[in-house]
C-alpha cells in the first residue's frame, strides 16, 4: 500500500466512523438497549480516532509532510464550475482529526456515566457521534463548499443537542439562538465564497488562494471579511458570542465537546486554513487578532461575576478562544492550534469535573451553594485544580507552554502590538482571579449544609468508572500535555505545520521577548490567584460594590439587551406595523371585498331566470330576429 | 333540371308558406301554455324550416338542402319522443299541465 492510499483510506474511515456509528443507532432504534447505543457511539467515535492516529503516523513519515487530496465523486457541477466530495489530509487537518475525535472519544466515554437513566439516551448518542461526524467534515474537507457543509452540519449538531432536553423551554430557546447566529456567520461565509467564484471560479483551496493574490484589495478584503464573520460567529467571539453562555442549556458533556474538541475551535481552525487569503488582507487578520484580544478581555470579566459554574467555564472557553484569534491574527498560526491543543485537554477536563459535582450534587449549579465539596470529592477537586493551573498557565502545565507565545508573538507589531500584548497580561490576570474564584468558592473549607443535604457517592465512588476514567486521562493530557511544545527551544507543532500555515516573520519574538514575557504572564496569573484568594480563600479582602460597574458586568455588557433592543424589537414592530396595517386592511379586506362584490353581482343577474319557459323562447327568438336584421343591414 | 323547367308555382310561394308554417308554429309557442301544443307547434316550426330547405334546394338545383331536411326530420322525431316522455312525466307527478306554472328554475 502506499502512503498515500494509506492517507487516503485513514481519511475516509476517520470520516465515516462516527457517521457509520450515527446510522447504526437511528436504524437499531428501540431494538437496541441503551448501554448497546453509548458503546456504539463510543466506539465509532474511539475508531475515528485510531483511524486518525493511523493517518498522522503515514503522514508523518512522508517526505514534507505532504498532504493529500481525495475526491470521492463529482459532487456538482455547472459550467467550469465544479466540486467534488473531497477530503484532505495534510498536517493541519491531520492535528485537528487527533483533537476532535481523541477528546471527542473521551467525552462520549464520559456521557455514558453522565447521560445513564435519560429517557433518550439513544437520541443523545447519536447526535454526539454525528457531531463528530460534522466536525470532522468539517476540518477534513478538501475545498472550502465541503468545508463550509461540515460548517453547516456542525451547527445543526449543536442546535440538536443544546436543545436536547427539548422539554425545557430555556434549552430550546438556547438551541434556536445558537443556530440564528451560527446562521449569520454561515451567510457572511457564503457571501466570501460567492465572491470568490466569481473571480476565480473555483473553491478549491490551492486555485483560490493563488487567485486571491492578484484581485483588488478590496475584494481581498470582502472575502476575508466574510470568512472571518463565519469564524467570529462559530467560535463566539464579539459581537456574535451571546449564544455560547446560552448553549449550557445543553447536558454537560455537549457543553464539553463543544467548548473543547468541536464547534468554538472552527474559527481557529479556518484562519489557519485560509491563512493565504487573511495575509493578503492584513487589515482584516488584525481585526481579528483585535476582536480576539477585546473578547478575551470582556468575557475574563464576565466570568467574574457569574454564579452557575459551567457559565463562569463557558466564559473562560470564550476568553481562551480570544488568546487563540490573537495568535492566530497576528500570523503564529501553530500558536493558536497550539492553544487550541492544549484548551481541549483542560477545558473538557474542566467540564467533565464539574459535571461530576453537578451529578453528585443532584443537579445543582450554583457555585454558591457547593462551598467544601472537595473534602468529599477529593480525587474531583485534585483533578479540577490540575485544570485550573492549566488555565491560568502556570508552569509546568500545558496552558502555561501554549499561552505565552502567543502573547510574545504580538510585540513586534508597532502600537497596536502593544496594545495586544497588554490585553493578553490583563487576560491573564482576569484568568487567575475568575479561576480561582471558582476554585475557593467550590472547593475548600467545611461542606455547606446544602453539600451534606444533597451530596450523594455513586457505588462507593465520587462517579461512575465511565465519567472518572476520561477525567483521569484528561488530567494526565492537561498537565503534561504542553510539553510537546516550548518555544523557542522545541518546536515540533510549529515545525509540523509550517507546510500549511507558516508562522509570519513578523509573529516571531526574539528569544528575549519570549522570556520577558513568559515571566510577565506567570507573575501576572498568579498574582490573579492571589488575588482571588484574598477575596474569597481567605476573605481578607473586600470587593468594592460599584453598583454601575456589577449591573454592567452581570448584565454581560448588554450584549443580549442591545439585540433586543436593535433587531428583536424592531422586527417584531415592523412585522405588527405590517399585520394591522398591510394584511388586515389590504389583503384581508380585499379577498372579502371580491368575495361580497361577486355575491351582490349574482343576486343582481339572477333574476333574468324567470323560469318561464315562453319568456325564454321569446328572447331567444328576439335574438335571432335582432342578429337576422343586422346580418342583413350590415350585409 | 333549372328553375326555368320547373313545374308548379315558383319559389317564392312556397317560401311565403313556409315562412307562414314558421310564424303560426313560433306563436303557438309564445302563447299557448299546454306543453302538448308547444311540443305541437314546434314541429309546426320545424315542418315550415323543411319546407324552405327542400324548396330553395330544388330552385338552387343542388341535393344538398334536402338530405339536410331528412336529417331535421329525425332530429324532430327525437326530440318529440324527449317532450313527449316529459309530459307523461309531469302528468303521472299530477304537475299542472301548463308551463307558466312549471318554474322551479327561476333564479
Amino acid at each position: 500500500m502506499t502512503t498515500t492510499s494509506s492517507l487516503t483510506a485513514a481519511g475516509w474511515l476517520c470520516l465515516t466512523a462516527p457517521l457509520a456509528g450515527t446510522i447504526l443507532i437511528l436504524l437499531g432504534g428501540t431494538r437496541i438497549s441503551r448501554r448497546v447505543a453509548a458503546w456504539v457511539s463510543t466506539a465509532s467515535v474511539g475508531a475515528a480516532f485510531a483511524f486518525a492516529v493511523w493517518g498522522f503516523v503515514v503522514l508523518h513519515g512522508r517526505s514534507g509532510h505532504l498532504g493529500t487530496y481525495a475526491t470521492a465523486w463529482t459532487w456538482l457541477q455547472a459550467g467550469n464550475f465544479k466540486v467534488g466530495l473531497e477530503i484532505l489530509v495534510d498536517p493541519l487537518s491531520s492535528m485537528m482529526m487527533l483533537i476532535v475525535s481523541g477528546v471527542g472519544a473521551l467525552i462520549v466515554l464520559y456521557s455514558i456515566g453522565y447521560m445513564d437513566g435519560d429517557d433518550e439516551e439513544r437520541r443523545y448518542f447519536a447526535y454526539m457521534s454525528f457531531f463528530v461526524f460534522s466536525m470532522l467534515l468539517l476540518v477534513e474537507g478538501g475545498n472550502l463548499l465541503i468545508l463550509l457543509v461540515g460548517w453547516g452540519l456542525v451547527g445543526l449538531s449543536s442546535y440538536l443537542l443544546i436543545g436536547f432536553w427539548h422539554e425545557r423551554p430555556s434549552a430550546v430557546a438556547a438551541a434556536k439562538k445558537a443556530f440564528i447566529m451560527n446562521a449569520f456567520g454561515d451567510g457572511t461565509m457564503a457571501l466570501a465564497f460567492f465572491v470568490l467564484i466569481a473571480h476565480s471560479g473555483s473553491l478549491e483551496f490551492g486555485t483560490s488562494f493563488q487567485t486571491v493574490t492578484g484581485l483588488p484589495q478590496t475584494t481581498v478584503d470582502l472575502v476575508a471579511l466574510g470568512l472571518l464573520g463565519g469564524a467570529v460567529a462559530k467560535s463566539a467571539q464579539i459581537p456574535l458570542q451571546t449564544w455560547l453562555p446560552d448553549a449550557m442549556e445543553g447536558p454537560t458533556p455537549v457543553s464539553a465537546l463543544i467548548h473543547a474538541a468541536t464547534m468554538v475551535t472552527a474559527g481557529v481552525y479556518l484562519i489557519a486554513r485560509t491563512s493565504p487569503i487573511f495575509e493578503q488582507a492584513r487589515t482584516i487578520e488584525l481585526i481579528a487578532a483585535g476582536t480576539g484580544a477585546l473578547t478575551l478581555l470582556v468575557a475574563g470579566l464576565i466570568a467574574l461575576v457569574q454564579t452557575d459554574i459551567k457559565r463562569v467555564i463557558a466564559y473562560s472557553t470564550m476568553s481562551q478562544i480570544g488568546y487563540m484569534f490573537l495568535g492566530a491574527g497576528v500570523g503564529g498560526y501553530s500558536n493558536g492550534m497550539f492553544h487550541l491543543l492544549t484548551h481541549a485537554f483542560f477545558k473538557a477536563l474542566l467540564f467533565m469535573t464539574a459535571g461530576l459535582i453537578i451529578h453528585a450534587l443532584a443537579d445543582e449549579q450554583d457555585i454558591r451553594r457547593m462551598r467544601g465539596i472537595g473534602s468529599l470529592m477529593p480525587f474531583t477537586k485534585w483533578c479540577f485544580l490540575a485544570g485550573a493551573l492549566a488555565l491560568v498557565g502556570v508552569p509546568p502545565f500545558s496552558g502555561f507552554f501554549s499561552k505565552d507565545p502567543i502573547i510574545a508573538s504580538t510585540l513586534n507589531l508597532g502600537w497596536y502590538g502593544w496594545v495586544f500584548w497588554a490585553c493578553g497580561i490583563a487576560g491573564a490576570f482576569l484568568t487567575g482571579l475568575y479561576t480561582f474564584r471558582l476554585w475557593y468558592l467550590v472547593f475548600p473549607g467545611e461542606p455547606s449544609a446544602f453539600v451534606r443535604e444533597h451530596h450523594h457517592r455513586y457505588a462507593g465512588r465520587e462517579g461512575p468508572l465511565t465519567m472518572l476514567v476520561p477525567v483521569g486521562v484528561l488530567t494526565l493530557l492537561a498537565t503534561f500535555g504542553g510539553w510537546i511544545q516550548w518555544p523557542p527551544h522545541w518546536t515540533p507543532i510549529t515545525n509540523w505545520l509550517s507546510s500549511v500555515a507558516p508562522t509570519l516573520a513578523v509573529a516571531e519574538p526574539t528569544s528575549t521577548q519570549e522570556y520577558v514575557t513568559s515571566a510577565i504572564t506567570v507573575l501576572v496569573g498568579v498574582a490573579g490567584i492571589a488575588a482571588a484568594y484574598a477575596v474569597y480563600g481567605s476573605k481578607r479582602l473586600a470587593v468594592p460594590d460599584v453598583p454601575a460597574l456589577r449591573r454592567l458586568l452581570e448584565h454581560k455588557f448588554y450584549f443580549d439587551e442591545a439585540y433586543d433592543a436593535l433587531f428583536y424589537r424592531p422586527t417584531v414592530a415592523l412585522t405588527s406595523m405590517l399585520r394591522t396595517q398591510v394584511e388586515e386592511p389590504v389583503i384581508l379586506q380585499t379577498a372579502t371585498d371580491v368575495g361580497t362584490t361577486t355575491l351582490e353581482a349574482g343576486g343582481a343577474v339572477r333574476r333574468l331566470q324567470t323560469g318561464l319557459l315562453r319568456t325564454y323562447a321569446l328572447l331567444l327568438a328576439t335574438g335571432a330576429a335582432v342578429l337576422a336584421v343586422l346580418f342583413l343591414v350590415l350585409r | 333540371m333549372t328553375a326555368a323547367t320547373l313545374l308548379g308555382p315558383g319559389v317564392s310561394w312556397y317560401l311565403c308558406v313556409a315562412g307562414f308554417l314558421f310564424a303560426v308554429g313560433a306563436l303557438g309557442v309564445f302563447v299557448r301554455r299546454n306543453p302538448l301544443i308547444v311540443l305541437l307547434s314546434l314541429e309546426i316550426m320545424l315542418n315550415g324550416g323543411n319546407l324552405a330547405l327542400v324548396a330553395l334546394s330544388r330552385h338552387v338545383g343542388n341535393g344538398d338542402g334536402q338530405i339536410f331536411a331528412l336529417g331535421v326530420m329525425a332530429v324532430a322525431a327525437a326530440e318529440v319522443c324527449v317532450g313527449l316522455g316529459l309530459v307523461v312525466a309531469i302528468h303521472r307527478r299530477r304537475l299542472a299541465l301548463d308551463v307558466d306554472r312549471l318554474s322551479e328554475l327561476r333564479g
